[in-house]
This record gives structure tokens, C-alpha cells and sequence, in this order.
């Protein structure tokens, strides 16, 4: 049974994701979604009353963090070099305001 | 020595008993990769020059009779979401086109200190979001079987590059089955290791409660070498768990492989199994018991339900994650300076006038950087996590993996006449045509069927070729699957040791 996502919550979902949706996309993308999501209503018919939620892999458990390890950290200059523009010691970005 | 006939453990004997030098091996792979992948399509960057510094130095070390190690000058390849620094990793999105690595993966150091050479970084479905590797923004990979068809995915281009002998080895990540189905379709082994066993520090984040790096190799054998020199805690990835596998891994004891009771679910067994496939699972149950071992039916009732519970779970787990790309670091788009229209945005029923320059650059970064599945995902996730329907999807599906957790807990309950191993297909069918899921990502996402629950378990499985397949014959390649208990990597790759010794 397909799920009706409406033009409107489309460009909610939109709007919170930060992706912009050219309007050629629109109509297979929801769609698509209505189909997936509608695909997801078997899990309605499980009784998980008292089933506590699973959010991790497996077992964690609390431990401390070693010593020294904030030393072993990748260097100010070397994570610069991963930003794609610079000027001199700084960082080039879009103008972003007007 | 042909490279066809090349393991890792054959490559390091040739090299003790100076067969070869790495160099050598290494310029033929270089040779054999011009020479193959305009047609495979399994690289998307080739490190030739650093591979040969590498090379050269292995070699040296054996002229001055040093010691060295087991995967010392082995040629790798390093699906494209795992960092090598100075080497671009782009997740084959164009949203990192651009993207340089700053620093090496754990895994990659560790191989590094190995002395292990990497030919280059291979292809994937972006950012690891598919099962055929037809999301990749930049090229298909077609299967080295029938170039006709798809070679699985996301892990596609580090199984096509193995299968088709442009590198001895590789490695995959897998998140919901994106080493073992490409293993499966390209007549490899995958390995997928226990949550917490591999550190996936420097390995682009999809879906973080899930994501395991593995080895993608020609031998059960080769899986548990990569396996042994990859593993492991590590203060950067503090998933990453501490566990004592003594020499299991690499000796694996035939008496007590022997022993193994082996699960098959029968859930796994019904879901519209292809023909071919359901009788490569008889042809394995039947060589497998002539090794001794002793096969039970069980039931893993919420099966069913995995599939549902993932494509929630890890859309969810994708949308916080990728939020990171927006355009402004890593890698940029064309970044003209942009102007805003200040057009009215509607949140929560409320309407903003939005205003700022920097957010109209994420929202066209993000739209042109990301592919089709990228998309869907994310949005995919931004609704099961919203106001109104996180606890009807999100939390559900939270519980409902918890379910599928406990039928494994009980199937591999041993005070209970549990068993130690279970064996299943790996998806319903062989490696299926290009653009024949396409269109509908529903009937993509059914093909990860069988190899969803070990992720959401968080529990080692392998995926091995039922015989050798032989390149250029008419047969598709069909894989088993071997799911452990939590850390028991010793027991199915110790399986898988004794399964390819068994002779024809």
C-alpha cells in the first residue's frame, strides 16, 4: 500500500535537509518515497510493547579515553589542506553575506 | 607466475623463494588494469607512482634479508570511501569530486606498517547507497562474468577488481550487505567482520550502527590474513572493541572446525530463490558435510521484517550523517557567489523569509552534489526521524531490530542445543542485468534481503563461492553465506579454509 507524501511535505522534507529538488525530480521522488514508506507498514503489525529500543551494533560499554590521546590528533595545517580553497593562513569560503 | 594464479599467500612464497620482485607484480597489475578496466570500470583512481615507490622498498628489505611480513608488497585496492592520505576519495559522488584525503585510515595505516601497496581507489555506489554500483556518479561497473551485468554493489568495484585479477585482494565496507553481495555476484569472498571488530576510523560514515570494513578476496584464507592485520581497537573510532582471537584465524583446527553445528533458517530458504541459486545452497550443504560437520533446521521468525527495519534505521543514520557536505568544505561545486531570493520557506506551518547567502549555498551544493539515491535517502531519513512520524518509523524500527536481534541470540544459544554457525543464501538471485532495478528502488533495495539482519545484529557473516568459476564461462557466479556468533570470525573463516580445500 503506497504512503501519500503531498507536494507540500516534500519540500518540508526539503527544506529540513537542505537539498534543493529541481521540480523534473519531484514527481518520481515522492513517488518512490510514497512506495518505500508505504512498504514499511508491515512493521505496524508487530506487538513491541515491551521491547526496548536497540539504537547501537552490539555491547558498548563505558571506558576512558588513553592517555595522551589528544597529541595524536591530525595537525591544525595538515586539516587545512583538506578545505578547497585558502589565501595565505586563511580559509576561502563563498560570500555569505550580503 | 600468471596473476590469475596469485593469493596472497602464494604472492608472499613467490617472493621468499625470489620468483618474482614486487615491482614486478606490481608493473603487471598496472599493465593488466590499462589493459582490462576501460571495460570493467572498476578504478577511479590509479596510484601508480606511490604503488612503485612501495613496491621498491619491499624489495629492498628482501635483498637485505630482512624479515618481512605476510601482506609486505601485496597489491590492494581501497574501495573509494576509505582515506589514503594524499589520494582523492571521493565516495564516487560529485559532491567530493574534488576532495583530497588529509590523513590515512586506521585500517590503511595499519596495512601501511604491513608493508602492503596500494594500486588504487575503487569504484562504488555513492557515498556506499546501492547494490549495483549504478550509483556511482562517474562510471558503472560492469561484472567481469557477462559485462552485461552489474557486478553487485556497493562494493562493486573492489569485487569486479579482484574477480577479474587486477588486484591480488581489496577491501569493501558493508553496511546492509555491500561486501558479501559483490562477493557473491563476482565469484569472491567477503567478509563482513562483528560490529566494533575493524575500526572504521578514515571510512566515510553511511549509516554509523552499521558500517563494518571487511576484505574482498580470492581465498577464505586471504579474508582471514587481511582480517588479522586489520582488526582491532583503536581510540579513534570508539566503537572499535577489544578482542583476544589467539591464532584461531590464521590456524583454523579441523577437529574443532568439525564440531560446528550449523543453522539453516528456513526463513531464508523461502523467499523466491533463484534456481541456480538454490542449488548452489544444496551443492555447498553437500560438500560441507563431507568435511564432517552436522546441519539442524531452525527458525529466525523476524526475518522478514529486517528489510523494513533497515531501510528506516539507515536512512535515518544517512541523513545526520551526510549533513556534513554542504559544499563549503572537502570539495566545492562551482561556488560563484551566489544570490539569495529571498523566497518565502515554510517550517513547521510557519513561514520565513529566507535571507542568508549561506544557506541558498547548501541547498544548491547538496542539490547538484548528490545523486538520485543520495537524495532519496536522505529525505528518506529526514521524514522517519521527523515530528509526527519518528515513533511510528524510527522508533519501531528500533525495536523491531532489537527482534531480530534476540532470534539470533536464540538461535546461537548453546545451553539451549543452539547452534555455532548458519547458512544462507546471500540474495535471492546471481549478479542480475544492468538497468533491470533501476527504475524501481524498491525492488533494489529487496536484493540486499539476506545479508540486511547480520548488520542490524551487528554479527560476522562471510560470503564464498559455492566452486571455482571459471572468467569467460558460461555459469554466473553463486556465493553461500556463513553468519557467526558475535566475534566468531575464526569459526566460519576456519570453515571457509577447510570448504576451498575440498578438491572437485
Amino acid at each position: 500500500m503506497a504512503f501519500k507524501i503531498t507536494e507540500k511535505e516534500l519540500k518540508h522534507l526539503a527544506e529540513l535537509a537542505r537539498i534543493e529538488i529541481k521540480s523534473s525530480e519531484k514527481e518520481k521522488l515522492a513517488k518512490d518515497l510514497g512506495k518505500i514508506i508505504g512498504y514499511f507498514e508491515e512493521l505496524k503489525s508487530l506487538n513491541t510493547k515491551n521491547v526496548l529500543p536497540m539504537s547501537g551494533g552490539t555491547f558498548l560499554e563505558n571506558i576512558f579515553q588513553e592517555k595522551d590521546f589528544s597529541q595524536k590528533r591530525l595537525s591544525g595545517e595538515k586539516s587545512a589542506e583538506a578545505f578547497p580553497e585558502r589565501q595565505d593562513n586563511f580559509l576561502k569560503t563563498p560570500p555569505v553575506f550580503e | 607466475m600468471h596473476l590469475h594464479d596469485l593469493t596472497i599467500k602464494k604472492f608472499h612464497e613467490g617472493l621468499l623463494n625470489k620468483e618474482f620482485s614486487v615491482l614486478e607484480i606490481v608493473q603487471s597489475f598496472f599493465k593488466c588494469i590499462k589493459d582490462k578496466d576501460e571495460e570493467i570500470g572498476a578504478y577511479l583512481t590509479l596510484n601508480e607512482e606511490e604503488a612503485i615507490k612501495a613496491a621498491e622498498k619491499v624489495d629492498l628489505a628482501i635483498a637485505k634479508n630482512e624479515e618481512i611480513d605476510i601482506l609486505a608488497g601485496v597489491p590492494l585496492a581501497i574501495k573509494d570511501n576509505i582515506l589514503i592520505e594524499n589520494l582523492p576519495a571521493t565516495a564516487a559522488s560529485k559532491i567530493l569530486k574534488n576532495y583530497i584525503a588529509s590523513y590515512d585510515a586506521t585500517v590503511i595505516k595499519k596495512l601501511k606498517k604491513a608493508g602492503s601497496v596500494f594500486l588504487g581507489k575503487t569504484n562504488l555506489d555513492e557515498f556506499a547507497m546501492g547494490s549495483s554500483n549504478e550509483n556511482s556518479a562517474f562510471k558503472i561497473v560492469h561484472n567481469p562474468y557477462d559485462l552485461k551485468r552489474v557486478p553487485g554493489g556497493s562494493s562493486g568495484g573492489s569485487a569486479a577488481a579482484v574477480a577479474s585479477h587486477m588486484a591480488i585482494a581489496a577491501l569493501g565496507s558493508d553496511t546492509g550487505g555491500s561486501i558479501r553481495q559483490p562477493a557473491h555476484f563476482c565469484g569472491v569472498v567477503g567478509l563482513k567482520p562483528t560490529y566494533g571488530a575493524v575500526s572504521r576510523f578514515g571510512l566515510m560514515a553511511m549509516a554509523s550502527s552499521l558500517d563494518q570494513i571487511g576484505p574482498i578476496t580470492k581465498t577464505a584464507e586471504d579474508a582471514a590474513l587481511l582480517f588479522n592485520q586489520i582488526k582491532g581497537i583503536d581510540p579513534f573510532d570508539a566503537t572499535s572493541a577489544k578482542f583476544d582471537y589467539a591464532g584461531d584465524l590464521l590456524n583454523p583446527d579441523l577437529a574443532k572446525i568439525k564440531k560446528l553445528k550449523i543453522g539453516l533458517p528456513k526463513e531464508y530458504f523461502e523467499k523466491g530463490l533463484d534456481k541456480n541459486v538454490s542449488q548452489g545452497m544444496e551443492e555447498a550443504i553437500k560438500r560441507l558435510k563431507t568435511l564432517g560437520l552436522k546441519f539442524k533446521n531452525i527458525s529466525l521468525p523476524h526475518t522478514s521484517y529486517a528489510l523494513s527495519c533497515y531501510y528506516i534505521i539507515m536512512p535515518a543514520e544517512v541523513s545526520t550523517n551526510l549533513a556534513r557536505f554542504e559544499g563549503i568544505r572537502y570539495s566545492r561545486i562551482n561556488a560563484d557567489r551566489i544570490r539569495t531570493n529571498a523566497d518565502n520557506i515554510s517550517v513547521n506551518q510557519r513561514s520565513y523569509q529566507r535571507k542568508s547567502a549561506l544557506s541558498e549555498i547548501y541547498f544548491r551544493q547538496r542539490g547538484q552534489g548528490f545523486g538520485q539515491e543520495a537524495k532519496r535517502r536522505i529525505i528518506l531519513g529526514t521524514f522517519v526521524l521527523s515530528a509526527g512520524y519518528y515513533d511510528a518509523y524510527y522508533s519501531q524500527a528500533q525495536k523491531v531490530r532489537r527482534l531480530v536481534k534476540e532470534d539470533f541470540d536464540r538461535a546461537f544459544d548453546s545451553s539451549a542445543g543452539g547452534v555455532d554457525v548458519i547458512l544462507t543464501p546471500v540474495a535471492p538471485t546471481s549478479a542480475f542485468k544492468i538497468n533491470e532495478k533501476t527504475s524501481d528502488p524498491l525492488a533494489m533495495y529487496l536484493s540486499d534481503i539476506l545479508t540486511i539482519p547480520v548488520n542490524l545484529a551487528g554479527l560476522p557473516a562471510i560470503s564464498l563461492p559455492v566452486k571455482k568459476y571459471c572468467l569467460g564461462g558460461k555459469e554466473l557466479p553463486v556465493g553461500f553465506q556463513l553468519i557467526g556468533k558475535h566475534f566468531q570470525e575464526a569459526d566460519i573463516l576456519g570453515i571457509g579454509q577447510y570448504y576451498e580445500r575440498i578438491e572437485d
